[in-house]
């Protein structure tokens, strides 16, 4: 690790105009995430416009922090609450609710906070670690490797992040399929642009992102405000009781570390998500505890299991995007757009062409835990209020802010068409179980993957035999092959491969 | 079972359509190019049309199992009724966009909103569609000043 980087970035980091970009992202993010139905990709698709002045280490380091707001912020309905900000909070409302109703809500998000916090840091400084190595091996790939192993991610997010892999190959189909439209790389001919100039750089990934998440979420919300409308959450008062004390405390950091790597492991796999590594965390802390009787009534140590894990996940999920550059969640599929849109290559390309943004942003990742931290402690109270925003009143106000960023970004009438088309092609795969996270990964990797297959057939003249020199690409077809069949086989089976399997955030 | 007959079969128009029209027609031809332009299109056409097919074949063994056909006469029209309006009311407001700025009517389109969907005080309606257009309006003007837009 080169030295002069890495003082170069902590430098950078702690600069004021990093440190108001980041604290935003975080604020905004802890926001969106106290507020249920909002979730993490849906704030960034939004953000994603607000980015475009930015410098591009701000602009990442504010979507990152942005990230992990939404995270911890989640924690903060699903306690007051019982119903999570988002998805992976779920397993934080089995124990966090409860503990609420004791009449202890404040212990309850301050152990949220801290294992967040811990988790975070905790599995960035894994993320630095292995990232780096990783994306030095990551270079010696060709584009045969490449090809094969963003193949093998896409069949894997497939299969994981819906209820039937068909259903998610035939999403990630539609991906790949409208992610090839405009001109053609090798021979610069218009493919499916029926004769629209908007069209030859392609769809805008900008209005696909954010109608097929979250203008479509908007339409799912505004859809179940005629069944659900209110909810009641607990009020935080100053009860002597309702203290976090050090004993109480220590019993929890078990659960911290096990849940911190368990989410490590899970976000560095493509496909899986916050939900499984939460939900895994939670019933690993409750097995290995001496009572699991007092989990679901209430345990600090199932709040701490669930949210370090969730949070955990974040920088994890980075590892493949700066190791490979392959986004294997929503998220990390999002901050591919962000760092083209700002000119960069995202992936071990990154590593040589600009550690010092890497190293940057690695910085910026460490600070945003810290100011997660700030912020969580001393805005409790203000982000228990916000608990209370009925979301007929959100749901408006987001849909405005989705056409103003389409048309902050000079799109046009175009742009909100293609925003309205894919916020409709959204709500139908939310609503009928088909794969909007392949579907949307597809569409973001397949200029990548039809780069890499191209110079293959190019490079081996149309010989598969080639192949036989080259054992990691060989190694990631088969892995593909067995994975297709593998999971082919448990949807036929069962219907549903992974319970609870989310990529989205 | 229904949901997966019918999403299926359009999985598999859409496929179809595209293998049979969309591509030959748009997706070009150069026969000097290593690698065809529709090649890429074409295998996505063919991962649709095959798992379309799956999921159809799935959906009509479990339809002839359970007795059941793939039309229903009992279709709750209210509950159809709003889930769609949302998106008629934003075609509206993308047309209303064609005519004038967002800046102008950004409130209105919000406030309407807010009253379809059950708000009632003044005082919300007003701040709730105030606020967030007052916010673009600075930071369109802080962007147009650093020559973003």
């Amino acid at each position: 690790m080169n030295m002069d980087f890495v003082a170069g970035a902590i430098g950078e980091a702690l600069s004021i105009s990093s440190l108001i970009g980041i604290g935003g992202g975080v604020l905004l993010g802890y926001i969106i995430g106290v507020i249920p139905g909002l979730n993490r990709s849906v704030a960034i698709a939004i953000a994603i416009p607000l980015t475009f002045y930015m410098s591009p280490f701000i602009a990442i380091s504010f979507l990152i922090g942005l990230s992990k707001g939404t995270a911890a912020g989640s924690a903060v309905s699903a306690i007051l609450l019982n119903a999570p900000g988002e998805a992976s909070s779920a397993a934080t409302c089995l124990d966090g609710y409860p503990l609420a109703r004791q009449g202890r809500p404040r212990t309850a998000l301050k152990v949220g906070l801290f294992a967040s916090v811990l988790g975070d840091i905790l599995a960035t400084t894994i993320l630095i670690f292995v990232a780096i190595p990783f994306a030095r091996v990551a270079l010696m790939f060709g584009p045969y490797e490449m090809a094969a192993i963003l193949a093998f991610a896409l069949v894997f997010i497939a299969g994981l992040s819906s209820g039937s892999l068909f259903k998610g190959l035939a999403a990630g189909g539609l991906g790949i399929f409208l992610g090839t439209i405009g001109l053609d790389a090798q021979t610069g001919l218009p493919r499916m642009t029926f004769g629209y100039t908007e069209l030859m750089d392609g769809m805008p990934l900008i209005a696909v992102a954010i109608g097929t998440l979250a203008l479509s979420e908007m339409f799912v919300q505004s859809e179940r405000l005629r069944y659900e409308r209110d909810s009641m959450s607990v009020k935080l008062d100053n009860s002597d009781k309702d203290k976090l004390g050090w004993k109480e405390f220590l019993t929890t950091v078990p659960s911290i570390f096990r849940g911190t790597a368990v989410g490590t492991v899970v976000g560095a796999l493509p496909g899986l998500g916050p939900s499984v590594g939460s939900f895994m965390s939670y019933g690993m802390a409750k097995k290995a505890s001496k009572t699991p009787e007092r989990f679901g009534k209430g345990a600090p140590e199932g709040i701490a299991a669930s949210e370090s894990a969730d949070n955990a996940v974040i920088p994890a999920a980075l590892i493949p995007l700066f190791g490979l550059g392959i986004p294997g969640n929503v998220s990390a599929a999002l901050l591919v757009g962000a760092f083209a849109i700002h000119g960069i290559t995202v992936g071990p390309l990154l590593l040589r062409d600009e550690p010092e943004l890497l190293y940057s942003i690695f910085a910026g990742m460490i600070v945003a835990s810290l100011i997660m931290l700030v912020l969580g402690w001393f805005g409790l109270r203000i982000f228990a209020q916000i608990t209370r925003v009925p979301p007929h009143i959100v749901i408006p106000i987001v849909i405005f802010f989705c056409l103003s960023g389409i048309m902050l970004q000079g799109y046009g009438p175009f742009g909100l068409i293609v925003l309205v088309a894919f916020a409709l092609v959204g709500f139908v795969m939310k609503r009928y179980d088909y794969s909007f996270v392949t579907f949307l990964v597809a569409f973001i990797i397949t200029p990548m993957l039809e780069l890499n297959l191209r110079q293959s057939i190019i490079l081996s003249r149309g010989d598969p035999m080639v192949l036989m020199n080259r054992p990691i690409a060989v190694f990631f077809i088969v892995c593909t092959i067995i994975a297709l069949v593998m999971l082919a086989w448990r949807t036929m089976k069962k219907g549903k491969p992974v319970a609870g399997a989310d990529p989205a955030a | 079972m229904r949901q997966n007959f019918w999403t299926g079969l359009a999985v598999c128009a859409f496929a179809l359509l595209a293998l049979n029209w969309i591509i030959p027609n748009y997706a070009g031809v150069n026969p000097m190019a290593q690698m065809p332009p529709d090649l890429v299109p074409r295998i996505a056409s063919w991962i649709m049309l095959i798992c379309g097919a799956i999921i159809v074949a799935g959906a009509v063994k479990d339809l002839v199992k359970a007795r059941a056909l793939p039309v229903t006469a009992d279709i709750d029209w209210p509950a159809a009724g709003w889930m769609i309006w949302p998106f008629f009311y934003v075609f509206f407001a993308i047309y209303l966009l064609t005519h004038f700025k967002i800046t102008h009517i950004g409130a209105p389109i919000i406030a309407v909103m807010l009253i379809l969907l059950g708000e009632r005080r003044w005082y919300m309606i007003l701040g709730c569609s105030v606020v967030p257009v007052a916010l673009l309006y600075v930071l369109s003007v802080y962007l147009m000043r650093v020559g973003v837009v």
